[in-house]
């Protein structure tokens, strides 16, 4: 039964071909070609929300009839330990990573998990994706961690201006933050947090009772409906709710947003190699980015432009944070978070 | 020299023996064999494996009591054993609040419309306490929860009448799930007594309530407490609840814990050491329980229970039974209509009208999310296979026990019982320890799923199958055995068809609650095994709260069938007995 079913889905593919072989070069054909007898592949992914996970994977099934994409999405941490787990168990389920923590790719390549790779795509990927690592990853997302409130709840004067604002009493039990055990952009805005404020300042969001989301999508979730009044936000979800007509305003950090590049990657013992370098390829191209755009991201094809009504990644004030730190802080801020939050 | 030899000659001496012996096999032996081969696959192996790692290291295997130090050398991870007791007690301190009056309006009083307390039980049962958390976040979220914002909206405060995301949201969450056990252990108890005492006392001019609390009350005292401590043990054990109220309100629990040990770094190692206190606190309880139940010394308690009469309490019956709906309302009624409004809303938030209405969530659900359909698929058809393979099992085991087939069948018996003193969440990781990594790797497939299913409900399916192959007198088979008919023959047209009813019920019995277990899924899905236990889950930390209450209802619905089934095939004590 199911060899009939792939036969089918193989014969249709084959109708519907000819007609996209004119827009494909041929080192995309070919990939193609490999990838169709694969005919499906496992995407870890943490930097999208699970709605817009699953429909990059139907549009590029679309545009690929004949490849199927799994979609498996979790929080950053959450989805690097899943493949640590497949890793230690010698089991190799997952085709293509995108994670959320830039020191996740950096731990994953040093142990040789990642297969080196350029999309043949990969120059028409606008200016800040393109300062990643060659080769192995290639930024999918350029998300800055700023801040949010509810337009309901807080007015414009009173809405914190910088992150230290945030440990303010008078945001008692509105306040909405992430848990850096579980999010991989919670994880590098902690470690910026440090660095600009040292330790008082989760004992400052400790003490103002906040609601702790396990995603970065949960705050600006939580503020756009009314449960929370101020928070941590990721930019694009509050984006895509200020678009949506929800009351919830941006604030650009006085201090610096922390930029969070999210890699995506192919990995070294993927089981269906051809699939994902197709499907890595297919990130960085248009279709992806005008999807991204209409979610509130930032385009990494050239060709799209950015949101409207929202500032550019150039107008953003942007954190100094270096990727080394980003690396080296996440592990040990995760158990500080711990300790003082008590979970 | 000889060295080379000696192995040889002893082969040469053994093999004929073995041979002999295992030709004079008789087939109920082989059977046995069999039976135990798999019990110990299903029960020993993860408990043993469990053990074995816990003094593991990472990676090497070497010998260690790392694990141990790690597991309880750290503030925060005592912190979290004490808050899981602390949440066990306190959930059945709720739960007996909630079920004794109703088990004794129920049993001793001449309450009006007493189908009532029963659906309010029944609506405890269907509703997973997972669900009952989502729509008590819809309805008590602090500041956006109706509940809530009515409260502002009345009197004017800032503060919100009740924060679903504390200690005290987590205590009610369980206790609404689990007083029906509470209920079901009272009310047996009640009804063995006989209504003489109590008009002994009446006679001597005590009141009707001093009676109940000073002589009905400590009658069935043995019986409360037996509830009391399943309750403790399943609030210990439970993962849901926790993780979804639990890591928002900043309390950490077993649970959690546990679930953070798998994370990264992954340490399974230590989770195996830190799930200790789990399984050794329910091994004990349970032996405490089971002498608390057995005990004989309540003379009162004899079995048929004597002449018992109902109490006329006058307008307190109209008290009794408005609690009883209240009860109700809280477990199921609220949080079940709260989410169905939901799951066809587009945005939670926005309330019930008509511009909020939509079908969208569903139709997301069922027809374009591949993620969802497939998990929805996987759900029932886990459950399916392992109710299937356990009600298998255990009418095999059932049976050479009633029968007597072979020696020391009682093993099996003993097995089959044991996963019931073995917590969900510390199975599975049991489970992981032995048959993820290789040999077996059954990391991530759909079998690990489904065999971790069959251990952790074997008890269901052994209990409803001993109990239908004790009602049936062996003497019918013989008869059969007599006219020279062989077993086989007696088991197919004189045992299978009279045990149709347990058949249905100890498939039902464990298909319900297999559909939905969230703890022993959550360690062991993989990409492609995901269940909507999980999904639901992963879902709430998204806040997508509409699509969570849409899959919520298809479990809801689901469930609410095939109870239904349940009782149309079965009969009326399905799902309400106390004998597990």
């Amino acid at each position: 039964m199911k060899k009939l079913l792939t036969t089918v889905a193989l014969a249709f593919a084959a109708a519907t071909a000819p007609a996209l072989a004119q827009d494909m070069s041929p080192e995309v054909q070919a990939l193609y070609d490999a990838a169709k007898e694969e005919g499906e592949l496992t995407w870890y992914v943490a930097q999208f929300s699970t709605g817009l996970a699953e429909d990059m994977g139907a549009i590029f099934t679309e545009k690929y009839p004949g490849v199927v994409v799994n979609v498996i999405r979790a929080t950053g941490q959450v989805v690097y330990a899943r493949l640590a787990q497949d890793v230690r168990a010698g089991v190799a389920q997952a085709d293509v990573f995108s994670g959320s923590d830039i020191g996740h790719l950096h731990e994953l390549k040093k142990q040789g998990q990642l297969m080196e790779f350029t999309p043949p795509d990969a120059d028409t990927v606008r200016e800040p994706f393109k300062d990643m690592q060659p080769g192995f990853w290639y930024a999918t997302t350029a998300n800055p961690t700023v801040m949010a409130y509810n337009t309901d709840q807080v007015s414009a004067e009173d809405a914190p201006k910088n992150w230290s604002d945030l440990t303010d009493p008078k945001w008692k039990g509105v306040l909405a933050v992430t848990h850096p055990g579980f999010s991989g952009s919670a994880g590098s805005w902690a470690v910026l947090m440090k660095k600009l404020y040292g330790h008082e300042f989760f004992e400052g969001i400790r003490d103002n009772d906040p609601y702790i989301g396990r995603s970065m999508i949960d705050p600006p979730t939580v503020i756009a409906a009314g449960e929370r009044g101020v928070g941590i936000a990721v930019f694009s979800v509050a984006v895509r709710n200020k678009l949506a007509g929800n009351p919830i305003e941006i604030i650009y950090p006085t201090d610096g947003s922390k930029l969070t590049f999210g890699g995506t990657a192919v990995l070294a013992n993927a089981p269906h190699p051809n699939a994902a370098k197709l499907f890595v390829n297919f990130m960085l191209g248009k279709e992806v980015s005008e999807l991204q755009v209409k979610s509130g991201l930032l385009p990494v094809h050239k060709d799209v432009s950015p949101p409207e009504g929202v500032r550019s990644l150039e107008e953003i004030p942007l954190a100094d944070l270096t990727e080394e730190e980003v690396v080296e802080g996440v592990q040990p801020i995760i158990e500080e978070w711990r300790d003082v939050f008590g979970g | 020299m000889t060295d080379n030899v000696s192995p040889i000659a002893a082969r040469g001496d053994e093999s004929p023996g073995l041979v002999r012996r295992l030709r004079n096999l008789e087939p109920s032996n082989l059977l046995w064999i069999l039976l135990f081969g798999v019990l110990v696959v299903l029960v020993v192996g993860p408990i043993g494996f469990l053990l074995k790692v816990s003094f593991q290291e990472g990676g090497n295997g070497a010998f260690t009591f790392d694990n141990y130090i790690e597991a309880y050398g750290r503030w925060r991870y005592l912190q979290a054993l004490i808050n899981s007791c602390l949440l066990g007690a306190c959930t059945a301190a709720l739960s007996v609040v909630f079920a004794v009056p109703m088990a004794w309006a129920v049993s001793r009083t001449n309450m009006p419309a007493k189908w009532f307390a029963w659906a309010s039980v029944l609506g405890a049962f269907i509703l997973p306490p997972y669900l009952t958390s989502i729509g008590w976040i819809l309805i008590a979220g602090p500041n956006s929860g109706w509940l809530n914002e009515g409260w502002r909206w009345v009197t004017g405060a800032e503060a919100p009448l009740f924060n679903i995301y504390s200690f005290f949201g987590m205590v009610l969450m369980i206790a609404l799930n689990a007083f029906p056990f509470i209920f079901l252990f009272t009310k047996a108890g009640l009804d063995m007594i006989s209504t003489e005492m109590e008009e002994a006392a009446a006679i001597l001019g005590s009141p009707t309530w001093y009676t109940s609390l000073r002589i009905t009350l400590p009658l069935v005292w043995p019986s409360i407490l037996g509830g009391i401590i399943i309750v403790f043990l399943e609030s210990i054990a439970l993962f849901g609840v926790p993780a979804i109220l639990g890591i928002p309100a900043r309390i950490n629990l077993v649970t959690t814990q546990l679930f953070q040990f798998f994370g990264y770094p992954f340490k399974m190692e230590v989770a195996a050491a830190y799930a200790m206190p789990l399984l050794l606190i329910t091994v004990s309880l349970i032996y405490v329980q089971r002498l608390l139940l057995n005990r004989k010394g309540f003379v009162t308690q004899t079995g048929k229970g004597g002449e018992r009469r109902e109490l006329e309490i006058g307008r307190w019956k109209w008290a009794l039974l408005a609690w009883c709906g209240f009860v109700g309302a809280l477990a199921m009624y609220l949080p079940g209509y709260t989410m169905v409004v939901a799951s066809f809303s587009e945005a939670w938030g926005k309330g019930l009208s008509f511009s909020n209405l939509t079908l969208a969530n569903y139709y997301d659900i069922l027809f374009v999310s591949r993620l969802t359909q497939e998990a929805i698929v996987n759900s029932f058809y886990f459950a399916g296979v392992a109710a299937f393979c356990a009600l298998g099992l255990a009418l095999c085991v059932a049976y050479i026990v009633t029968r007597g087939l072979v020696p020391f069948a009682n093993v099996l018996a003993f097995l089959c019982m044991a996963p019931f003193v073995i917590p969900g969440i510390v199975l599975a990781i049991g489970f992981y320890a032995a048959y993820a990594p290789p040999p077996l790797s059954l990391y991530g497939t759909s079998a690990i799923i489904i065999v971790a299913f069959i251990a952790r409900f074997l008890p269901i399916s052994y209990g409803t199958a001993a109990a239908g192959m004790r009602s049936i007198n062996p003497e019918m088979e013989e008869a059969v055995r007599v006219l020279g008919g062989g077993r086989l023959t007696a088991i197919r047209h004189v045992v299978a068809p009279l045990l149709k009813k347990t058949l249905f019920a100890g498939f039902l019995l464990v298909f319900i609650p297999a559909t939905r277990e969230l703890s022993a899924a959550i360690f062991l899905v993989g990409p492609n095994s995901r269940v909507m236990s999980v999904l639901i889950f992963d879902m709430t930390e998204e806040g997508r709260f509409e699509a969570v209450a849409a899959i919520g209802c298809i479990i809801l619905v689901t469930t609410t069938f095939f109870v239904w089934l349940g009782f149309k095939l079965v009969g009326r004590d399905f799902m309400m007995r106390t004998n597990h």
